[in-house]
């Protein structure tokens, strides 16, 4: 009897000490579209083309986000890239509450594009600590041809796996 | 001689069938699950009751029911609430054998497996979402969903007689959900019986209960003299 008491009283300090504190959220939130440079060669004796990963030297990106009162696209105050050196991809945040974002992208801070990107949104429950996040589906993805040539969708599906999304090509 | 060895077998035979089919049935409460609703300040509670009947003194058919719930806060105020009845249903593996020629004794080493199952309703309230770079902000509440889960337990366990028919028991269990969430789909944070839904779940249960003195009669074996003689002769020649 004497011993099934201890047994109790250990029992008792397991179930309290199994009480944890409430843990942060450790799992990766952020989800942005990757968009990839490449570059096309065509070699004219043999017709055949390859791609190589291509490094813009200086580029600034920000949003294009349209206005209700003015029914035109207007730039973002805040810059996603100002200036920045030596990319060969870049991370663009679409908007959450829209199906399309618009980016300008500037090259080597002289030609200027404009990309547009088209998806559906769906909420993703991650857990009770990091709560739920936008993903989304890419449809359709659209350019200016200042400077790209062409662009292409290589994963619809925009998470948190960090996989590039889209290519640009010049 | 030929006397004696048939005396011997008719003994062995009574001592098996001395063992009625239903032995007792227990009524038992579990004490750990709520004296543990009160050291997690009403985030989790529950609290459990069951009856099992001893089988021969060596299968122990139970069934558990019980009644949970949960009021969660995250870091992020995220609310989760729920609340619902569980019930289980299995069978304990007695295992400890009495030895040769001894009454089977009333403490008993358990070993069983369950299959529980939990029908409720959640709400997961208060997920905000913001847009750091574009603006604007949106809440989700998902109220009301209902779910059904379904696990299945390993339990290892010991039960003492205390008092003459008072017996207490502690068990430990871990629990596996047999039908898995979809990833990326609203789940719930807690199943009443299961536990926080976060992988596999462990469970302690410490349980009081009463031994009901309620048995099957015992059959009564008709041995005529010199059939076990027979039968284990007739074996040999085989």
């Amino acid at each position: 009897m004497k011993n099934y008491i201890l047994g109790f009283l250990i029992l008792c300090l397991i179930i309290i000490s199994s009480c944890t504190a409430d843990q942060q959220c450790r799992e990766n939130k952020t989800v942005n579209s990757k968009i990839g440079f490449y570059h096309v060669d065509k070699k004219s004796t043999d017709n055949t083309i390859t791609t190589s990963p291509l490094t813009i030297d200086s580029i600034s990106i920000r949003g294009l986000i349209y206005n209700n009162t003015t029914k035109i696209y207007v730039l973002m105050d805040s810059l996603l890239y100002k200036s920045a050196l030596t990319k060969s991809n870049v991370l663009l945040p679409l908007n959450k509450f829209s199906s399309i974002s618009k980016f300008e992208i500037a090259f080597n801070n002289k030609i200027k594009d404009t990309i547009s990107v088209l998806y559906e949104k769906s909420d993703q429950y991650l857990s009770l600590d990091c709560g739920c996040i936008k993903v989304f589906e890419i449809d359709t993805v659209l350019t200016t041809n200042h400077f790209i040539d062409s662009i292409r969708i290589t994963n619809h599906t925009v998470n948190t796996t960090n996989a590039e999304n889209i290519h640009l090509y010049k | 001689m030929v006397f004696s060895v048939q005396a011997q077998k008719t003994n062995k035979v009574q001592k098996i069938d001395s063992i009625p089919l239903i032995n007792g049935v227990t009524v038992q409460a579990d004490v750990a699950s709520i004296i543990s609703s009160a050291f997690t300040s009403k985030e989790t509670y529950s609290s459990e009751v069951a009856v099992q009947v001893d089988l021969k003194h060596k299968y122990f058919p139970i069934l558990e029911v019980g009644y949970a719930g949960a009021n969660k806060i995250s870091n992020e105020n995220i609310t989760f609430q729920t609340n619902g009845m569980f019930s289980r249903l299995g069978v304990d593996l007695n295992l400890l054998t009495p030895k040769k020629d001894q009454k089977p004794t009333t403490n008993l080493f358990l070993a069983g497996l369950r299959l529980g199952m939990s029908s409720f309703k959640y709400n997961f309230n208060n997920f905000i979402i913001t847009d750091t770079y574009w603006g604007g902000s949106e809440t989700l509440n998902y109220t009301n969903i209902s779910n059904t889960k379904i696990w299945y337990e390993i339990v290892l366990g010991i039960r003492v007689e205390v008092v003459k028919n008072i017996f207490m028991g502690w068990s430990v269990r871990t629990k596996n959900l047999l039908n898995q969430d979809v990833t990326g789909q609203i789940s719930p944070w807690y199943i009443p019986g299961y536990g926080i839904n976060n992988g596999s779940s462990w469970g302690l249960n410490y349980t009081i209960g009463y031994k009901l003195n309620i048995h099957s009669k015992i059959p009564i074996v008709k041995i005529k003299p010199g059939s076990e003689v027979k039968k284990k002769s007739s074996k040999i020649t085989k």
